[in-house]
């Protein structure tokens, strides 16, 4: 019988995230017909316990002989147990939130990374806010999604736009010390300046409510990336105001076959489909590939890691292929808005499929980053 | 959580600035305990004992192969956890390696068991591989010889040179012995297989004969890996010319036909163009003479001068 394994991380804020992730696999395989494979989980903690992240993939390949691991895990985790899977012969999927961006892009063979891109939709995000005609903008995040390097490349993607960053605020980290008062300051100094915005979790509910409570009325331009648009917190998140868009990564309002047939399983298993449940549901059919290409290739890692570069999948987000140079899924994005519910609370708007993400994603993985260096090694929102 | 009080000591032995990047990052991340340096010319030995002593970190110079009898009671008075070599010179004996099994790691800048040998970065790029990888390996009395724990691979890029790729090597090296420090602090157990055998190959240093461009045998392509593999280490590829002994430093591919033997000036243009053995020719760019360096335009310059 086949064995893969999974290091699952929790979080404060998104209680169910362990159960997502495991769910989203196991549910996935069954959908793909291999419920037969048996899936060893070992927990993570938030993802940034060096020495809990290597024994628990070491104890997955060394003791329980899985033939793939799956981890939700930052870059530089995965540079940590680099050495390993090149060491044990296996390959490892990182599902990746992509708030981060690597100080090296990997080119391992054995790693590959799935992703939720919010580094690149931060910086798509930032790209629509020039093409709404902003030429100022304010950068505006907290104490934790502050430490990402999506801070970089939503920067970066304003001012490469034609765009400044006229000023920048971050916010508290706990419920007392968040506040978004000094933007007040900010938009009298710099009127028609576009907010440019990272936060994930509660930290977008708070975030919405300061908006609504500080500025009534005003239908300040917000650009989220795609965190900013996940859908769980944003049932529970005040309706702000009219000008909030950017770009998502997937909605339970996509229409597709796929989609529906993901949140509909994922009902049946009682759980709320989410980004999280997504990332490892798609996985399923990665780790599906990998599974095929180690009989094919008789373990070959360089020869598996060649087939599954040029691999593609239809996921319910579409179309899901890999960029070779960097190992890493690239998959559609979305220009959304947000509106409001009867109940004033938030939902998305899907607008259009974004343009050119695989040309926008090249550039991203190319770019300098003038010795930014983020210091979370933790799982996104994993804290 | 660990302790930092529990973190690895690790002795680094190394032969120059090829392992600098490596030692910093180490030593940034507190790994490094001491450092020996083989064959260390004076400049970068006397720099790195003063690195070492502001660093507090334990320093010794292994001016020559006879020196190496000192090792052993160094290692006893440091007492690492683990010894790494990067491009070290010298061969380690039996009564050095006898502090411990599976103590001593080499970081060999070569895949093995392909590429043993003292100068895997010109073989590679001699070969025209278009991937090469820097192999962590237990230390055995053998050169390259010890069990495998990891091949990282590295790309080599169209048109890297020995230079190129010794410099994208030495960066990358410090990322993969941090990797490996870190697998030593985390790692209940360290796998590792003995290399096989059968696909094993093992280079002698280069010599003239291997440095030499072949006009009878050698592709245009073959000819500009061996002058790349050759810049700067052999300041280029050995060639007669009109029959004066040069070296070729730089050249690129010129895919027009010829009529010419080839080893021979099909034309002078803003280079100098060589006829070679499938009907392709090389551009030669930069070549080194008697007289100096010259681009290929002094040269050209020379040539018609004497033959005038």
């Amino acid at each position: 019988m086949q064995t893969i394994g999974i290091l699952l991380a929790r979080s404060t804020y998104y209680q169910t995230i362990g159960f997502d992730l495991y769910e989203g696999l196991r549910s996935g395989l069954k959908h793909l017909g291999r419920s037969d494979i048996r899936i060893v989980t070992e927990n993570i903690g938030f993802g940034a316990d060096k020495q809990q992240c290597y024994r628990s993939a070491e104890k997955l390949i060394l003791e329980e002989n899985v033939s793939v691991v799956i981890a939700y895990i930052g870059h530089r985790m995965a540079q940590l147990l680099r050495p390993l899977f090149l060491a044990a012969n296996k390959i490892l999927i990182v599902l990746d939130a992509g708030a981060n961006l690597p100080n090296e892009w990997p080119s391992c063979p054995n790693i590959f990374y799935h992703s939720l891109h919010n580094s690149l939709g931060a910086s798509l995000a930032a790209k629509k806010a020039t093409d709404d005609g902003y030429t100022s903008a304010g950068m505006v995040t907290g104490y934790y999604d502050g430490g990402y390097l999506h801070t970089y490349s939503i920067s970066k993607g304003f001012e490469e736009a034609g765009g400044t960053i006229s000023f920048n605020h971050a916010t508290g980290y706990k419920t007392e010390d968040f506040t978004i008062v000094p933007l007040v300051d900010h938009l009298e100094k710099f009127p028609n300046s576009a907010l440019l915005s990272l936060f994930s979790g509660d930290f977008v509910q708070w975030y919405f409510e300061g908006i609504k409570n500080s500025f009534k009325g005003q239908n300040l331009p917000i650009y989220l990336p795609p965190f900013g648009f996940e859908e769980m917190m944003l049932s529970d998140a005040e309706y702000p105001g009219d000008n909030i868009k950017g770009i998502a990564a997937w909605s339970k309002k996509l229409e597709s076959e796929e989609n529906k047939i993901f949140i509909e399983t994922m009902k049946a298993a009682g759980r709320i489909a989410n980004l999280f449940s997504l990332l490892s549901w798609e996985s399923a059919s990665i780790v599906l590939k990998v599974i095929e290409l180690i009989d094919e290739h008789k373990n070959s890692i360089p020869q598996i890691a060649s087939d599954l570069q040029s691999f593609s999948f239809e996921s319910p987000r579409g179309m899901i292929y890999f960029d070779s140079k960097t190992n890493t899924s690239i998959s559609p994005l979305y220009n959304a808005t947000i509106i409001a519910t009867n109940e004033g609370k938030c939902e998305i708007q899907i607008e259009s499929m974004a343009n050119d993400v695989f040309e926008h994603f090249k550039k991203l993985s190319t770019q300098e980053l003038n010795n930014s260096t983020s210091a979370w090694h933790n799982s996104y929102t994993c804290i | 959580m660990y302790l930092m009080g529990t973190q690895k000591k690790i002795m680094v032995l190394c032969g120059g600035k090829f392992a600098f990047p490596a030692l910093q990052l180490l030593a940034y991340e507190k790994f490094i305990c001491a450092i020996g340096i083989g064959k260390g010319n004076d400049t970068i030995t006397d720099a790195l004992e003063r690195e070492s002593e502001d660093s507090n970190i334990g320093f010794k110079s292994f001016p020559n192969k006879k020196s190496i009898s000192e090792m052993r009671s160094w290692i006893d008075i440091v007492q690492p956890d683990y010894v790494f070599c990067i491009s070290f010179p010298f061969l380690l004996p039996e009564a050095v390696l006898s502090y411990g099994q599976d103590k001593f790691i080499n970081f060999h800048p070569g895949p093995l068991p392909q590429y043993r040998g003292s100068m895997p970065i010109f073989e590679v790029l001699k070969n025209q591989e278009t991937e090469t990888a820097i192999c962590a390996h237990f230390m055995n009395s053998k050169f390259d010889e010890g069990n495998i724990i990891f091949n990282d691979p590295v790309t080599i890029e169209k048109g890297d040179t020995y230079g190129k790729l010794t410099v994208k090597l030495s960066e990358r090296m410090a990322q993969v012995t941090l990797n490996m420090a870190n697998m030593l602090q985390f790692a209940s157990q360290i796998p590792s297989q003995p290399q096989e055998e059968s696909l094993s190959c093992y280079y002698e240093k280069p010599e003239l004969s291997d440095t030499y461009i072949n006009w009878k045998r050698m592709t245009a392509s073959e000819i500009i890996s061996l002058i790349n593999a050759c810049n700067p280490w052999n300041n280029g590829a050995d060639t007669t010319l009109q029959g004066e002994q040069v070296k070729i430093i730089v050249a690129s591919l010129l895919e027009e036909s010829h009529n010419n033997q080839s080893g021979t000036i099909v034309s002078f243009t803003d280079t100098v163009n060589i006829a070679c053995v499938d009907s392709k020719q090389i551009a030669v760019e930069i070549l080194s003479t008697d007289i100096g360096i010259l681009t290929a335009k002094q040269f050209a310059e020379l040539k018609s001068i004497l033959a005038n």
